[in-house]
């Protein structure tokens, strides 16, 4: 009767262990405190967009589009936040009225509601737009990369003629002509944001195409399809997901612009950018500077968050910034 | 160089041809299959079938896309921007006036935020991680993150609005002071001084953010010729820390700049065209966006046109700037 046996291994003796590309990430990652501030803000929004709008209206017992006569002073003034209904004369708080955390709007809705609400529709159609827009950017720029000649020239050409266009211009009236809407708003952002990362992807694409694990990969007689998709895309995760929170910051920022023109989801849904142009039209701002102001300060937190996980990102995935 | 600018002059006009093929198409057969007829709208919601199509006959819209097409093209070649049948004018009337004013904003905008980023930029690339650096460095992450439809109407309460209610920035002026107004425009010929004071907030709002980005990038720009070889030569034949900055960082960092700022033109449009809603300066944006509202898409393809002339042209002159000044671009 024989047996092997595996020789025993050291108890004393420690062996370096290899640590995964996520390890990595992670231990170069948790020490950068304002990645971590951004992502827990970036959550907090979610979190509130997703749950905390309908927990507000439940609390509060204001539905979104609720439109409260007495929310408004007798002059048709909105209410500042922290306030209570006015009473009878239109001018005195009610004590025991309705409360608005941050005020009332110019139709006499609860900000604060609204608020969380427009949070949906900035971060659905920001997340969705750039999903379906680095979709196309990765296909065409994997193919253009990849194949280089007819498909590199028409792509490429292609790219460089929708750097061209002055977006902004083209997307007010795009969004003009189509209507407005839920979907035509992802659709006019997709539009306009596929290009950047087709770019980026390409020139990856470029330098990579020439590697020894792609050539190793025809040798094994990998097909095209495979290459492109199970050997180099990998490689092109880190960069993209850094180029990906960019995108994000852009395309809330584009919503929030249509909105602000009114060609993005229209009313009564609320949206960031509507609640700033309610704010700002008519010179409203100057007598309740807090309807320009909260809309625009959430807008600007939810930018700064995601540009600073961006950066945090680039540092721990040391990926050189991607454009 | 004549090879090169040959080419890149010529892939601008296929741009151009695109892009006028493209807002064609999507506001004059786009339009119309959405029920936004335009001989409609001229024509008036009264207005009989046979009115109706008598109007889309006066204004070309019955034929084929691609005659209309060939035939706006041909106007443009000859400097025509098409009619505005709302306005009852020539395109090229409104949009030349408005135009004045886009570029007004646009440019004293430009400088403003190319001289803020130099400033702010070399200071954190020559003290690198200091206390200035630090806050500098958080204000240019602010001010990306602050989108310019905000900035523009805070500026506007709290530097012109406030003052005439009797305070600058929570402190007491004691009297309503209007040093600034609060919206409107001055053209440069009839008042230089007007003009100036109506668009300092305009400016300010719109350098905001792009003064921002090019500091980020001087800063970056500049640190990374600090560690170059040149540099150390000059360091060690003796030249001064500012010579090396303006004679030989300078002269490297400038091109880049007016590179940065040719391709920034169209982005600048798109910003302008929210400064101008808020502040309510007639320029392009302006009347493109009151346009689109109005249904006037005859301006609509104007404006559009002359933005993306502007643009595709302001993009090949970066183009050929950079290539007369670095000849392995041109090699390319």
């Amino acid at each position: 009767m024989s047996s092997i046996t595996a020789p025993a291994l050291p108890e004393d003796e420690t062996f370096p262990a290899a640590r995964g590309a996520f390890e990595d990430f992670w231990r170069r990652f948790h020490r950068d405190y304002v990645a971590l501030a951004a992502i827990c803000f970036i959550v907090f929004t979610i979190f509130a967009a997703v749950l905390g709008a309908p927990l507000a209206a439940w609390l509060t017992g204001h539905p979104p589009d609720q439109q409260y006569v007495n929310g408004l002073t007798i002059d048709g003034i909105p209410l500042p936040p922290m306030s209570h209904e006015v009473g009878p004369d239109g001018v005195t708080p009610n004590p025991h009225g309705e409360f608005f955390i941050l005020g009332t709007d110019k139709l006499g809705r609860d900000v604060f509601v609204r608020l969380l609400y427009g949070a949906r529709i900035s971060l659905f159609v920001a997340f969705t737009a750039t999903s379906v827009a680095l979709l196309i950017g990765v296909v065409l720029g994997l193919i253009a990369g990849y194949y280089r000649a007819v498909g590199d020239a028409i792509i490429s050409r292609g790219i460089e003629t929708a750097m061209a266009f002055p977006a902004l211009l083209f997307a007010v009236g795009l969004a003009a002509v189509i209507g407005a809407g839920l979907l035509n708003v992802i659709v006019v952002i997709t539009i306009f944001s596929w290009y950047y990362p087709a770019r980026v992807v390409r020139s990856a694409v470029l330098s990579l195409r020439q590697a020894q694990f792609v050539e190793a990969a025809h040798m094994v007689g990998a097909s095209h399809r495979r290459v492109m998709f199970t050997h180099l895309l990998p490689q092109l995760t880190a960069p993209l997901i850094v180029y990906a929170t960019g995108v994000i910051a852009a395309n809330i920022l584009f919503e929030a612009g249509l909105s602000y023109l009114g060609l993005g989801v229209p009313p009564p849904t609320a949206s960031w950018g509507q609640m700033l142009s309610d704010g700002v039209s008519g010179g409203l701002y100057r007598v309740q500077p807090w309807l320009a102001l909260i809309p625009g300060l959430a807008l600007a937190s939810l930018m700064l968050s995601f540009q600073l996980l961006g950066d945090g990102l680039r540092d721990a995935l040391a990926t050189k910034s991607a454009a | 160089m004549s090879g090169y600018a040959a080419h890149r002059v010529a892939t601008a006009v296929a741009q151009l041809l695109i892009i006028t093929l493209v807002a064609y198409l999507l506001f004059f057969v786009i339009a119309d299959l959405t029920g936004a007829s335009p001989a409609q709208r001229v024509a008036g919601k009264g207005a009989t079938p046979e009115r109706v199509r008598e109007i889309a006959h006066i204004m070309g819209v019955d034929r084929p896309w691609y005659e209309q097409y060939a035939t706006f093209l041909s106007r443009l070649a000859r400097g025509n921007l098409g009619y505005s049948f709302q306005r009852r004018q020539p395109v090229a009337d409104v949009v030349f006036p408005a135009a004045a004013v886009t570029a007004s904003l646009v440019l004293g905008a430009a400088v403003l935020w190319v001289l803020i980023a130099i400033v702010v930029g070399l200071v954190g690339a020559l003290h690198p991680r200091s206390l200035a650096d630090r806050v500098l460095t958080i204000g240019v992450q602010v001010s990306i993150a602050a989108p310019v439809f905000w900035v523009a109407p805070m500026l506007a309460y709290l530097l012109a609005y406030q003052p005439t209610q009797g305070t600058l920035l929570g402190i007491p002026l004691g009297r309503s002071v209007s040093w600034l107004p609060i919206q409107g425009y001055v053209t440069l010929t009839s008042d230089p001084f007007e003009w100036a004071r109506h668009l300092i907030l305009p400016w300010i709002a719109l350098a905001i953010g792009f003064a921002a980005l090019y500091a980020r990038f001087v800063r970056a720009f500049v640190l990374e010729q600090l560690s170059e070889e040149y540099v150390k030569t000059a360091r060690a034949k003796g030249a001064r820390e500012s010579r090396i900055i303006r004679r030989h960082i300078g002269r490297l960092v400038a091109p880049a700049i007016v590179v940065l700022l040719g391709l920034d033109v169209g982005v600048a449009l798109g910003g302008a065209l929210f400064v101008e809603q808020v502040f309510g300066l007639p320029g392009l944006g302006y009347i493109g966006l009151s346009s689109i509202q109005n249904l006037d898409y005859g301006l609509t393809v104007g404006v559009i046109t002359f933005a993306a002339l502007v643009a595709v042209a302001a993009n090949a002159a970066a183009d050929l700037i950079q290539a007369m000044l670095d000849p392995r671009v041109r090699a390319q």
